[in-house]
């Protein structure tokens, strides 16, 4: 029986397994994508000091200090299902079963789908497809694209093709419907860009300033929005002008993109064809929690950190004895954040192994390094975070007090 | 819009999904039963976001905290053998 099984090695299941290791416990560590650090790999920004946020290195950091460690990490694993028995897990994978007393999910997000008439075309992918693919793969998505979806994942990733050698034509946003709501309005994406423009990348910055604050200047930025958009890293970036649809026979050809109005509906009789090779879909990003679900865990739906997460304490544990979250499964923020909460969720592996009660301090410590963690955050994903891991911690408050 | 797919397992439309949704006044499983919208071989992996979005719109309901469509293992395709424990049998 192993100590902890830690489902995904991105930054919050490494830091985790480094804490579970540092306190000798029997810790297994998974991840279904054969390399190790998770999201991590595709990341390469520049941060508002100037310096190289540099995902890789970041990773093989964790990797060797988990490895000095003798840390059991295995790859090309998936967790199909995870079952409580008495008193501990069973963990079903693609190489069989494995028994833990304690379970750590940090599978971390998945990607906003959003539906664009002709998306199934060979050559439309999500951004984060096109991010490790040129990250991670060293593999050139296409000659020319267009970004579908405007917001501050996709903006960073348009930048990092750019650096790979790919063309991107435009970034435009996605024609409205039900499904794409408030991501193809100009209004309410010119808002959310405005709010974190003072947290963004440098280039953000710049970008975001010129609007101010006020929802004023905001409303009149749209109306006036310049006619070949604004450009970031030598991209145009359109709130003013959407995709139509995706075109070709055998794999992407061309999109038509029409122009907007500043509420996003499609001004008739403006549509232009623009020859592309690939479409990448920015649709923004959600927490991954299928396997809390399966677990029974409670849920709450909290908008400001990316839709339904499992209710959790600031000590990372579930309302489920011996079951943790860390991660963006409990809300969608950056690695650096992730990495901090998966040293949390280690410590409280560990205490609830040893009982050594010399860990309460180190686990303060942890949970404070969180907070001030998320205060230096140069990319936040939602103005409101804050309000939302409140409400998480309030959710979980009220479920411990009636069950005891 | 017509041709907009949302599952694309199941080429499942969102004209299909709304129409369906408008119809039968669905709960999230009903829907899901009736277009096959979140059945196919990703198991609703890509789609699932925007099925609960189409309910949301239709049904004019607040997102609540209980996840819309129950989640059931296999959350992760994976071979019939793997399944029925070929592995833990070697």
């Amino acid at each position: 029986m192993l100590d902890v099984i830690i489902i995904g090695a991105g930054p919050a299941g490494l830091s985790a397994a480094i804490e579970c290791r540092k306190n000798d416990l029997n810790t297994l560590v998974v991840d279904e994508f054969p390399k190790l650090g998770g999201r991590l790999l595709g990341q390469l920004h520049q941060e508002p000091t100037g310096e190289w946020w540099n995902g890789i290195e970041e990773a093989k950091k964790l990797v060797d200090e988990a490895q000095r460690l003798n840390t059991d990490i295995r790859t090309g694993i998936s967790v199909h299902h995870v079952a409580k028995v008495d008193d501990h897990f069973v963990v079903h994978t693609n190489d069989g079963k494995f028994e833990a007393t304690n379970v750590l999910i940090a599978t971390g997000a998945a990607e906003t789908a959003v539906p664009v008439p002709g998306w199934t075309l060979p050559g439309v992918m999500s951004i984060g497809a096109a991010q490790v693919m040129t990250n991670v793969h060293r593999v050139k998505v296409g000659e020319r694209g267009v970004i579908v979806g405007v917001n501050v994942l996709s903006a960073a990733i348009a930048h990092e093709l750019k650096l790979g050698g790919v063309d991107i034509h435009s970034m435009v946003l996605p024609s409205k419907n039900v499904i794409s709501a408030d991501q193809a309005e100009p209004y309410a994406v010119m808002e959310r860009l405005s709010r974190i423009a003072h947290l963004a990348p440098s280039a953000f910055i710049r970008f975001g300033s010129k609007f101010a604050k006020s929802p004023i200047v905001q409303k009149l930025a749209v109306k006036l929005y310049p006619k070949n958009g604004i450009t970031m890293f030598d991209i145009p970036i359109h709130l003013r002008k959407a995709i139509v649809s995706i075109n070709g026979t055998e794999q992407v050809e061309s999109v038509t993109i029409a122009k907007v109005t500043p509420e996003g509906d499609i001004i008739p009789n403006s549509e232009e064809v623009v020859n592309v090779d690939f479409v990448c879909i920015a649709g923004g990003l959600y927490p991954l929690a299928e396997l809390a679900a399966v677990m029974g865990c409670e849920f709450k739906y909290v908008e400001e950190l990316g839709g339904h997460v499992p209710v959790h304490s600031e000590a990372m544990e579930t309302a489920v004895d011996g079951l943790f979250v860390a991660g963006n499964i409990t809300g969608i923020e950056s690695a650096k954040v992730a990495r901090s909460q998966g040293t949390v969720a280690g410590l409280s592996i560990a205490k609830r192994m040893t009982n050594d009660v010399s860990l309460d301090r180190q686990l303060d410590r942890a949970m404070q390094n969180v907070k001030t963690t998320r205060d230096n955050a140069t990319i936040q994903f939602h103005p409101h975070i804050y309000r939302g891991r409140e409400r998480v911690k309030a959710a979980y408050n009220r479920i411990t007090e009636t069950k005891e | 819009m017509k041709n907009t797919i949302v599952c694309r397992c199941e080429e499942v439309t969102l004209e299909q999904l709304e129409q369906t949704a408008k119809q039968f006044n669905c709960s999230p499983r009903e829907l899901k039963l009736r277009t096959r919208a979140g059945m196919g071989f990703c198991g609703g992996r890509t789609c699932r976001p925007a099925v609960d979005k189409v309910l949301l719109n239709v049904t004019d309901l607040r997102p609540s905290d209980n996840v819309p469509l129950k989640v059931q293992p296999p959350v992760r395709p994976i071979s019939l053998s793997s399944l029925g424990g070929a592995i833990d049998d070697k």
